[in-house]
C-alpha cells in the first residue's frame, strides 16, 4: 500500500531544487529522488503479466460473491409457509341441495352448489373474462357479471359477453360419511375448442 | 472462363434471365453480406467500442493517465463526492481509520436489509412478534437478514463514536469545520434514535421495557412532562404531554409501535439523510479531509493585537 | 540514541507486569465465572466487548501518531532553520513528489477493500451470532433486570444519581449542547489537522475525561448493574433475592444533623442547596481554571517537592497565550458544560455510592 503513492510522481510541482532534499524525521525511502525534478511523468509502471490473474481472481470472487446476493435477494421473496385460508372444505350431503343453483355457500367459500338431474358440481365463482365475481339472476335463470357483461347459463356455461369459456369447475369427492369435500385448488376447465374437463371423474358428483 | 463471363455479361446485358445468373447473383450478395458480417463482427471483439458501451460510460476506462484517473470521479455521480485528487497521506487509514465512510456504508446496508425485512413485517401488536418468528425460521434467509441488520446497527453506533473520537484526536473540528462537527453532532443524536425507535420494533420484552423506560424519562421533562418540574402547575396530564405526543397514548400500545415503525423506516432516515448530504457537501467546501496537515508551531501563533 | 530505547523497552516491561498483575487480581476476585460468561457473551452485549478492545486499540494508534508528531515538532522547535525547510509532516516527501493522489485508484480502493472486510465481518457476525428475541411483551410482567439498550445504558445509570428529568432530559440536552459548542469554545489554533497531545492537552484531555466517562457509565450498566440494578462486582453471581438497605440520605439531613436542625425544614433547605450547588459550580469553575493553566507535567516532578509546587502554582507560558486568545464568552461558556457535565457527573457518583448522599438540593418543585 506504501509503495504505490509514494512512487507517483505527478506532472512536475513547481519545487525549485533548493539545495539537497531533507530528509524528514522518521524513515526514510531506499530510493532517495535526485535533487532535479525528473523531465517525464510516468504514473503507471507497465504490469508484470501474473497480476492479470491475481485480477482475474478478484473480479470473478466480487462477481460470484454479488450474484450469491442477488440469488438470495430473489429467494427471499418466496416464504416456505403461508398463512392463506384452506382451499379444502366440507360443504354438507348431496341430499341437502335441490335442483338448480344453491348461493348458500358463495359468502364464504366463493362457490356455487348446481344440481342437475344426473350430476351434482360445484362452480368456482370467478368470471373468465378478468376474475370478477358474477351474480346469480335467478328470476332470468342466468349468471351475470357486472363488470363486463359475461352472461353464463344455470350450469355456468357463457353465452354472451367477452367470456372466453365457461365457469371453471371445482375439484368434489365425497368422504367416508358421504359429504361433499370440495378442493378450489384444483380447477376443471373446458376452453373452448379443446378438451372438456368437466366429464372428468373429480369434475362432478354422480347422482 | 472469359467466354462463360463473357456470355452471362451478353445475358446480363440484354436481360436475360437465366437460372444461373440468379443463382451467382445470390451467391455473390451471399458473399458479399458474409464479408460485412465478418468486418462488423470484429468491431465487437472490442466491447468498449461499441455505441452501447460508450453511451453509458462516458469516460474511456483506460485510467492511468491523470485525465482519465480524474475523470473517473468527476463524471460518475457516485463517485464524484470525492475530489479528483487528495492529500497524499490521507490515503492511508492509519489517519482517517476510515470511520466516516464505513459509517456510511453501514447506513446503505442497514437500508438495504431494513427495506427487505419491510416486506415481512406489520407494525401491529398482534402482528409485529409474529413476523419476527416468521422471517427467522419460514423465510429464506429471513434470520441472517435480521441478524444483519441489528449487528449493522451496532457497528454503526460503535463507528460513529470512533469517528467522533478520531475527529477530536486530530483537531478536525476547528475553523472552518465547526458547523460540520455541529452537524455530525445532529446526526450521531439521529443515529441513536434511530436504533431506539428500531429496538421497539420485534414488540419482545427487551424492546418494550426498554422502550418503557426511555420514554417514562420523557414524562419527567421540565415544563412538558406531567410529572417533572413544574409540568403539574401547567396543567400537563398523562393525556396531553410530551410523553403522549411521543408514544400517541399515555401506554407503550400499538398507536407506539406505529409511530416507532414510520419514525424508524421513513421519519428519521429522511431527515439524516439530509443531514448527510450537508454533512458531505461540508466537507468538500471546507477543504476535504483535514489532513495529515503539515504542523504548526507556537510560535507561530497569532497573538491577538490588545495585550 | 540509546538511552531512549533502553527508556521504552523498560517502561514497556512495567506496563506488562502492571497488566499482567491486574489482570491476576481481577481474575482471582472472580467468584462466578459462569456469570461472567453469560454477560459477556449475551448477543447484544458483544458490541460492548467490541468496543473494549477496539476503544484503547483506536486511543493507542492516535496517541502513537500524535507522540510522532511531538517529536517532529521539537525538532523543529529546537532548529528553526529546519523549521524553514521542513515539509511539516511525519510521513516522508520529497520536492518532487506529488503533494496530491489522484482519488482513482488509489483512495477508491482504499475503500473498496474497507468496504469488503466490514461485509465479510458483518457476514460472519451474522451467520455465527442471533440477534436477540425475548418473549412477547407483556405490560404486566418487568424483566429483571429491565436494561435499555447499550448505547443508552450511560443515560440509565445516570438515573441513579440523578433524578429522571435530569438524567433523561436535561443531562442529555447539555450533552449535546456541549458537545456542539466544543469547536467554538476551543480557541487554540494548533493541532487542526493533525494529532497532537503536546499542542492540545486541555481539549484532547476534556474530551477524553468525558468519553472515558461515557464508556465507563456503559460498562458499569452493563456488566455491574444486575437484578434490582443492585451493584454486583464481576464475577459475583446474579442473585435476584438480594435486598440492599440503602441508607440514603439528603446532604441537608446531613448537615442538619451537626447541629444546625433549621436545615431540616424549608426554605432553608432550599437556601442551603443552592448554596451548596452555587460553591460548587465556583470551586468547580476554579479548579478548571488551575487545570487549564497548567504547563506540561512530567513524572520527574513527583520526586521533586519543588518542581512539583512550581507546577502547581505557576501558569505554564503557552497556557498563557491561549487564555489571552479566548474570549469571556468562550471562557465562561466552556466552564459552564464543564462543571456541569465532566465535574459534576463524578462528583454525584462519588458522593451517591461512597456517602450514600441522595440529594444535594432539596426544593419543592426539583431535587438535585
Amino acid at each position: 500500500m506504501d509503495s504505490g503513492p509514494n512512487k507517483e510522481t505527478s506532472v512536475a510541482v513547481a519545487e525549485s531544487p533548493a539545495g539537497p532534499p531533507v530528509p524528514p524525521a522518521g524513515k526514510v525511502p531506499a530510493k532517495a529522488v535526485a535533487a532535479k525534478p525528473p523531465a517525464v511523468v510516468v504514473e503507471s509502471t507497465p504490469e508484470p503479466p501474473v497480476n492479470k490473474m491475481r485480477r482475474r481472481i478478484v473480479w470473478y470472487s466480487i462477481a460470484g460473491f454479488l450474484t450469491t446476493c442477488f440469488l438470495m435477494f430473489v429467494r427471499f421473496f418466496l416464504p416456505r409457509a403461508i398463512f392463506e385460508p384452506s382451499s379444502t372444505f366440507k360443504i354438507g350431503f348431496p341430499g341437502d341441495y335441490a335442483l338448480g343453483v344453491d348461493t348458500k355457500y358463495q359468502q364464504m367459500y366463493r362457490i356455487w352448489v348446481d344440481k342437475t338431474s344426473d350430476r351434482l358440481f360445484v362452480v368456482y365463482a370467478r368470471c373468465t373474462h378478468l376474475g370478477c365475481t358474477p351474480d346469480w339472476k335467478a328470476s332470468e335463470n342466468k349468471f351475470k357479471c357486472p363488470c363486463h357483461g359475461s352472461g353464463y347459463d344455470s350450469e355456468a356455461i357463457n353465452f354472451e359477453g367477452p367470456a372466453p369459456r365457461p365457469m371453471d369447475r371445482a375439484h368434489v369427492e365425497l368422504d367416508a360419511e358421504g359429504q361433499i369435500v370440495v378442493d378450489t385448488s384444483r380447477l376443471y376447465k373446458w376452453p373452448k375448442g379443446e378438451k372438456n374437463e368437466f366429464n372428468d371423474p373429480g369434475a362432478y358428483i354422480p347422482i | 472462363m472469359d467466354e462463360a463471363k463473357d456470355q452471362k455479361e451478353t445475358k446480363q446485358l440484354t436481360g436475360e434471365k437465366t437460372e444461373v445468373g440468379l443463382v451467382e447473383r445470390a451467391k455473390e450478395t451471399a458473399g458479399a453480406l458474409k464479408e460485412r458480417a465478418v468486418e462488423e463482427a470484429k468491431t465487437y471483439k472490442d466491447p468498449q467500442q461499441t455505441q452501447v458501451w460508450k453511451s453509458i460510460f462516458r469516460v474511456s476506462h483506460e485510467r492511468s493517465d491523470p485525465r482519465n484517473r480524474s475523470l473517473a470521479i468527476l463524471s460518475n455521480v457516485f463517485l464524484h463526492l470525492h475530489p479528483a485528487k487528495i492529500n497524499r497521506d490521507a490515503v492511508r487509514y492509519q489517519y482517517t481509520w476510515g470511520m466516516g465512510g464505513i459509517t456510511f456504508y453501514l447506513f446503505i446496508v442497514l437500508t438495504f436489509t431494513g427495506v427487505l425485512l419491510m416486506f415481512y413485517y406489520h407494525p401491529s401488536k398482534i402482528l409485529a412478534f409474529r413476523d419476527i418468528l416468521y422471517l427467522e425460521h419460514d423465510v429464506p434467509f429471513g434470520k441472517l437478514l435480521r441478524n444483519m441488520h441489528r449487528w449493522a446497527a451496532h457497528l454503526m453506533v460503535i463507528t460513529t463514536w470512533l469517528h467522533m473520537f478520531r475527529v477530536v484526536l486530530t483537531g478536525s473540528y476547528k475553523r472552518p469545520r465547526e458547523f460540520n462537527w455541529c452537524v455530525g453532532v445532529v446526526l450521531l443524536v439521529l443515529t441513536l434514535l434511530l436504533s431506539f425507535t428500531g429496538y421497539l420494533l420485534p414488540d419482545d420484552q427487551l424492546g418494550f421495557w426498554a422502550v418503557t423506560v426511555g420514554t417514562n424519562m420523557a414524562r419527567a421533562t421540565p415544563l412538558l412532562g406531567h410529572e417533572g418540574p413544574f409540568g403539574a402547575q401547567l396543567g400537563l396530564t398523562p393525556y396531553n404531554d410530551v410523553r403522549f405526543g411521543l408514544l400517541g397514548g399515555s401506554i407503550v400500545d400499538a398507536n407506539a409501535l406505529l409511530r416507532a415503525y414510520i419514525w424508524h423506516c421513513i421519519g428519521i432516515p429522511l431527515v439524516a439523510s439530509i443531514f448527510m448530504a450537508v454533512h458531505f457537501w461540508r466537507i468538500r467546501k471546507d477543504g476535504g479531509i483535514s489532513g495529515p496537515a503539515p504542523v504548526m508551531l507556537e510560535s507561530e501563533m497569532k497573538v491577538p493585537k490588545k495585550k | 540514541m540509546e538511552n531512549p530505547k533502553a527508556h521504552s523497552r523498560r517502561n514497556k516491561l512495567i506496563a506488562l507486569i502492571v497488566a499482567v498483575v491486574l489482570i491476576g487480581l481481577f481474575a482471582y476476585s472472580v467468584q462466578d465465572w459462569h456469570q461472567l460468561w453469560k454477560i459477556v457473551s449475551a448477543p447484544d452485549n458483544v458490541p460492548i466487548v467490541a468496543m473494549l478492545f477496539l476503544v484503547p486499540f483506536f486511543t493507542w494508534l492516535g496517541i502513537k501518531q500524535a507522540i510522532q508528531n511531538d517529536h517532529l515538532i521539537g525538532d523543529l522547535e529546537t532548529d528553526p532553520k529546519l523549521a524553514k525547510t521542513h515539509h511539516r509532516k511525519v510521513e516522508p516527501w520529497r520536492p518532487g513528489w506529488a503533494k496530491e493522489l489522484h482519488v482513482w485508484p488509489y483512495l477508491v480502493r482504499i475503500e473498496f477493500l474497507a468496504a469488503v472486510i466490514v461485509t465479510v465481518i458483518l457476514y460472519v457476525w451474522s451467520i455465527t451470532l442471533n440477534a436477540p428475541l425475548e418473549e412477547p411483551s407483556n405490560p404486566n410482567l418487568t424483566m429483571n433486570p429491565s436494561k435499555a439498550p447499550w448505547y443508552f445504558l450511560g443515560l440509565q445509570e445516570m438515573l441513579v444519581y440523578f433524578d429522571p428529568w435530569i438524567a433523561g432530559v436535561v443531562m442529555p440536552s447539555i450533552i449535546m449542547i456541549g458537545l456542539m459548542v466544543f469547536p467554538y469554545v476551543d480557541s487554540n489554533p494548533l493541532g487542526n489537522g493533525y494529532y497532537t497531545i503536546k499542542q492540545r492537552r486541555f481539549a484532547v484531555g476534556m474530551f477524553g475525561w468525558g468519553f472515558l466517562m461515557w464508556i465507563s457509565l456503559i460498562f458499569i450498566g452493563t456488566f455491574i448493574r444486575g437484578p434490582g440494578w443492585i451493584w454486583f462486582w464481576p464475577g459475583q453471581t446474579w442473585d435476584h433475592n438480594t435486598v440492599v438497605f440503602d441508607r440514603n440520605r439528603d446532604l441537608n439531613e446531613i448537615v442538619a444533623g451537626w447541629g444546625l436542625t433549621f436545615l431540616n425544614s424549608q426554605p432553608w433547605k432550599a437556601i442551603f442547596g443552592a448554596i451548596v450547588v452555587g460553591t460548587f459550580y465556583i470551586v468547580g469553575g476554579l479548579f478548571f481554571h488551575w487545570l487549564m493553566m497548567r504547563g506540561p507535567f512530567r513524572l520527574r516532578y513527583l520526586r521533586s517537592s519543588s518542581e512539583l509546587r512550581q507546577w502547581a502554582t505557576t501558569p505554564g507560558q503557552f497556557e498563557r497565550k491561549l487564555l489571552a486568545n479566548t474570549s469571556l464568552l468562550q471562557y465562561l461558556t466552556f466552564q459552564f458544560f464543564a462543571v456541569s457535565v465532566l465535574l459534576a457527573m463524578p462528583v454525584k457518583l462519588f458522593l451517591r455510592l461512597v456517602f450514600t448522599i441522595k440529594y444535594v438540593w432539596v426544593t419543592p418543585w426539583f431535587n438535585i
